[in-house]
């Protein structure tokens, strides 16, 4: 997340009238898979993301979450299946449906 | 082109199932470990899904079906024949809150690299090598949420555990799998080593 966009959500919140009260450290760290898996509701989304926004020891905490699911999705997710497996398992399928 | 015999057309098979061939490879690779074994578990898990491609409800996440039929295949390959290598799994999964929300690695990190920059330098063979290193429940629940992007309820279903053993089983999976690349950038030099963080380990729970 960049130090624009944090902004640009500090400043919609205020704008918006501040919304709900600030949830603790140990409240936000807890919830910190939960907020980059996208399980939170909106209501306890606003609340740890408000409190990544403005807490100088916790915001670190959220980057090293986010650079290792970087690392994990980099390395596993450019794995590709072998050259033809596709066509094998359609053949598998037909000589199936054959026998 | 598949014959067109399925009461569920196999034409939407081909246009709803094979396009994930390769994530249920990338997946199957993960869960057996080598090329060949993931290779003809992809071929078993597509002939089983399309066998039962009737039960299929369409518009549902087709992936994720395909996940459960290749999990289900590769388990009943191993009760065949058990991996060797695996590691025993020390703990039982069980929900419930953290002890410890701090991650440990943060406190070796502070002052040195406190944003886990360094994860993003490690070469990609590395980490794959450490993901298959986890016990195979944390493994699942690691690719499944953080490659392939599932949800919670989504691998619940999958694995037949509740909402709450996913949750720490991706807890425990991601910290194991921290701690290994920490200690791998330490030894490659990447990062200063000397910090101590195994010790650090039991301060998780549950």
């Amino acid at each position: 997340m960049s130090l624009l966009e944090r902004l640009k959500r500090l400043l919609g919140r205020a704008r918006r009238g501040g919304g709900s009260e600030m949830i603790s450290c140990e409240q936000a760290l807890s919830a910190v898979y939960e907020y980059l898996d996208g399980e939170l509701e909106a209501g306890p989304r606003e609340q740890v993301e408000a409190h990544f926004d403005v807490c100088a020891r916790c915001y670190p905490h959220l980057r090293l979450e986010e650079s290792f699911r970087i690392a994990l999705r980099g390395a596993s997710g450019s794995v590709q299946s072998p050259p033809g497996l596709r066509e094998r398992v359609m053949d598998l399928i037909a000589r199936s449906e054959e026998g | 082109m598949i014959a067109a015999s399925r009461s569920n057309a196999p034409s939407s098979f081909e246009e709803e199932a094979l396009p994930h061939l390769d994530a249920v490879y990338r997946f199957a690779l993960r869960l057996s470990g080598t090329p060949d074994q993931a290779e003809d578990l992809v071929q078993d898990t597509f002939l089983r899904a399309y066998r039962s491609w009737a039960q299929y409800t369409p518009g549902t996440r087709a992936k994720s079906w395909l996940f459960t039929i290749c999990r289900n295949v590769f388990l009943r390959q191993r009760e065949r024949g058990r991996r060797h290598d695996e590691i025993v799994q020390r703990h039982t999964a069980m929900g419930g809150g953290v002890v410890d929300a701090v991650n440990p690695l943060w406190r070796s990190l502070d002052g040195v690299d406190p944003e886990g920059a360094f994860f993003r330098s490690i070469l990609d063979d590395e980490v794959l090598r450490a993901i298959d290193r986890l016990p195979e429940d944390y493994r699942t629940a690691v690719v499944l949420s953080d490659v392939e992007g599932l949800t919670y309820m989504e691998i619940a279903e999958m694995t037949g555990v509740p909402v709450g053993t996913v949750k720490s089983r991706l807890f425990r999976g991601r910290r194991q799998l921290q701690r290994v690349l920490y200690d791998y950038a330490v030894e490659a030099g990447v990062l200063p080593g000397g910090f101590g963080t195994r010790d650090e380990e039991d301060h998780v729970a549950p």
